[in-house]
């Protein structure tokens, strides 16, 4: 920071204030046409979530929203081209226009609608709250009680944020992974997550947790950016395709181990097409 | 945590040595244009350096990633996560490589810059044989310093998303559930590329001191 | 797609983000703080009559000068706690960011001392000075004076990574600004800005060493 000068200073915010007024210029739609051009789907999914989206140790990403992606590449006869993001990374990396599709277990939520385009839904989740089994944890209120991580962002966060008692410490972490690992090295007694979380904490810390609240049933679905109809119309499609032809089924064997959910023909504030 | 999850840090090793380099070259070309620049006597140039090169060394880097990930994208541009990356890094290492060439510019006598006028050199003589020989001797281990703390400060591109060691640590230690180790690991691997790095900076900083005596 | 720019959501954030520069401030502080205690301790272990504590204080600049401040943090955040030791995220990050700041601050510390000529001491006692005068003239501030600039923007390059313990979820502006955008998923917007902000906290914070230094540090004009 030598020899800084206080004009250098207010150029430099000048400079700063400027850069968004370069930005207004629009980043392009994308079509199914344009992807096929190009040969390559780009979809943003999550790198440290198992068994949602992962990369494993051998640095390939794998998981229940790689396959659905993987799947929708072959239906259009391209190949696939993942970006793990971060939990909070999810819907700016789509907005920006720096990945085609998000596949990054996506909960269907009407504040998410108004900012990305769902498809129709292709999974299904349960938003839990985990704590010590010893604890008799049977209201919302319980919660107040505890140090509670959450991945930043996560549909998790806001059902603790918002159910959770006023005053409760909270912890948002960049993630599923640090939260999980926040858990584990005792940095909080409890955990906001989903219905997988419970499979990860037993290899860290074998019978001590449990899952003790149900928040919220929700949908997975994928993700465009709003306007964009025709890749809507795609993957509406394909979903309803690999419900039908039994695909989804082969997934959810594979990773969820139950049958297939019903879904919803609508959702409370979330259309499933563009218009 | 076994031999999968020690390739696994390895190939994150990879891309962290990729993009110290990719940063340090891009930085290098773009800081010496800052740093003539910077130096050119020419108001309107020195002011923009100038700026430019507080509004870097005035934000955190962690910032400067976030607005270049996010930024690059909404002008249109739309470039593989580690080109943005690498972007972000070029643009932070080439205003502190500017800050340090400019300084060591302006260590160089100003005879010297007076005789090669008086021997009629142009500009671009002038500095390519008489000026940026000697400064780049003077700015060797600022130089270098500076490079050890863009390798470490590639570990921020891990929050932008982007799988280096220190992310490829964080997944490995979630898999693992094993953090002392796992960072550990990370921190010994880190420590290996800084620190050949610091001391031969350092050695080069005393021999100068010793010739400067 | 038209990506338009709304700062709306920054706006209606910013009682918020203000009251998180505090928290910047005092991470920045404490660590500050920090790093002067270990940065002067250091000094003298590391001048000491006994080996291993030289070597320890030698280790200890290497080890942390070349790693990442963020490895660092895990580390003291995720790991120590299996090893028994349990702090939460701000005591964690004053100390994380007092041991970076410190193992600089041993050297820069250090090259102050070294600059000091003895000859300049026995100039001082020939003219007939007190020791405690000598320590205070001839040491002490000319000592200060000449680390002062190295030391100050040491000090504002931690300011500006306390930024980084947001990974831990403590308390300051990045981590404040994360929230606002994970629910305005305005990214480009709420960055931006506090990327300004951090330009002013990094302003305020030069403008307060460069005070220091004009009251304290500046040569009698005769």
């Amino acid at each position: 920071m030598t020899r800084t000068t206080r004009r250098s200073l207010l150029a430099a915010g000048a400079a700063a204030l400027a850069l968004p007024a370069l930005l207004a210029s629009p980043a392009g739609a994308v079509t199914p046409a344009e992807i096929k051009a190009r040969g390559k789907i780009i979809v943003g999914i999550q790198g440290d979530n198992p068994p949602w989206g992962f990369v494993t140790s051998a640095g390939k990403q794998d998981g229940l929203d790689a396959d659905i992606a993987t799947l929708f590449a072959k239906d259009l006869g391209v190949a696939v081209e993942f970006v793990p993001l971060e939990v909070n990374n999810r819907i700016p990396a789509l907005t920006t226009g720096r990945v085609d599709v998000l596949f990054a277990t996506m909960a269907m939520l009407p504040e998410r609608a108004k900012a990305v385009q769902f498809s129709k839904p292709y999974v299904a989740n349960t938003i839990v709250f985990i704590g010590p089994k010893k604890d008799k944890i049977t209201s919302n209120e319980d919660m107040g009680r505890y140090t509670i991580a959450v991945a930043k962002g996560a549909a998790q966060d806001t059902q603790v944020t918002k159910n959770a008692p006023a005053g409760t410490v909270i912890r948002r972490y960049d993630g599923d992974a640090p939260s999980i690992q926040a858990l584990v090295s005792g940095q909080v007694q409890a955990i906001g997550g989903n219905i997988f979380y419970m499979q990860r904490i037993e290899q860290g810390r074998p019978g001590e947790f449990e899952n003790k609240l149900e928040f919220q049933n929700l949908y997975n679905g994928a993700c465009t950016r709003l306007g964009e109809k025709e890749i809507n119309a795609a993957l509406n499609a394909f979903i309803d395709k690999i419900k039908a032809n039994g695909e989804l089924q082969k997934v959810y064997d594979k990773w969820m181990k139950v049958p297939v959910h019903k879904f919803p023909d609508s959702l409370e504030g979330v259309p499933f097409t563009a218009n | 945590m076994g031999e999968a999850e020690f390739l696994f840090l390895l190939t994150g090793l990879k891309w962290t040595v990729l993009l110290s380099l990719v940063g340090f070259a891009g930085g290098g070309i773009c800081g010496l244009a800052v740093a003539l620049m910077r130096s050119s006597g020419i108001a309107p140039l020195e002011r923009g350096t100038a700026g430019y090169i507080a509004l870097f060394q005035g934000t955190p880097l962690l910032m400067q990633l976030f607005v270049v990930y996010y930024g690059l994208a909404l002008v249109g541009l739309k470039l593989d996560a580690w080109v943005a990356v690498a972007i972000g890094f070029t643009l932070h290492a080439s205003a502190y490589l500017g800050e340090i060439w400019r300084g060591s510019i302006e260590a160089v006598p100003r005879g010297q810059t007076e005789a090669a006028k008086a021997l009629s050199l142009h500009y671009v003589a002038r500095m390519k044989d008489v000026i940026l020989p000697q400064a780049i001797r003077i700015s060797l281990p600022a130089t270098i310093g500076f490079l050890v703390q863009l390798i470490k400060g590639t570990s921020l591109a891990a929050i932008v998303g982007f799988t280096e060691l220190t992310r490829a640590g964080n997944i490995v230690s979630n898999q693992t559930f094993k953090p002392l180790l796992v960072f550990g690991v990370v921190g010994i691997l880190y420590f290996l590329l800084c620190w050949p790095l610091s001391l031969y900076g350092a050695h080069l900083e005393r021999r100068m001191a010793v010739a400067a005596r | 797609m038209n990506y338009r720019l709304d700062f709306t959501p920054v706006i209606e954030g910013l009682p918020d983000l203000l009251l998180a520069c505090l928290g910047t401030f005092g991470l920045a502080l404490g660590g500050m703080a920090l790093a002067i205690v270990i940065g002067v301790g250091g000094v003298i272990l590391r001048d000491s009559r006994i080996a291993p504590l030289r070597w320890l204080v030698k280790g200890f600049v290497e080890l942390v000068r070349n790693t990442p401040f963020l490895v660092q943090i895990f580390f003291i955040y995720f790991a120590l706690p299996l090893a028994g030791v349990r702090l939460d995220p701000t005591p964690t990050a004053i100390l994380a960011l007092g041991i970076n700041g410190g193992a600089y601050a041993i050297e820069i510390i250090r090259g102050g001392v070294q600059s000091i000529g003895k000859g300049q001491i026995e100039a001082g006692l020939a003219l007939g000075l007190h020791r405690g005068q000598v320590f205070r003239l001839i040491v002490l501030k000319p000592a200060l004076r000449a680390i002062f600039p190295s030391l100050t923007s040491q000090f504002v390059l931690l300011t500006l990574t306390t930024s980084v313990c947001s990974a831990i979820s403590a308390y300051e502006l990045t981590s404040v600004a994360q929230r606002i955008e994970s629910e305005s998923f305005r990214s480009f917007e709420v960055f931006g800005t506090i990327t300004l902000f951090y330009l002013v906290i990094s302003w305020v914070m030069m403008r307060f060493f460069s005070a220091i230094s004009q009251r304290y540090f500046s040569y009698p004009v005769k």
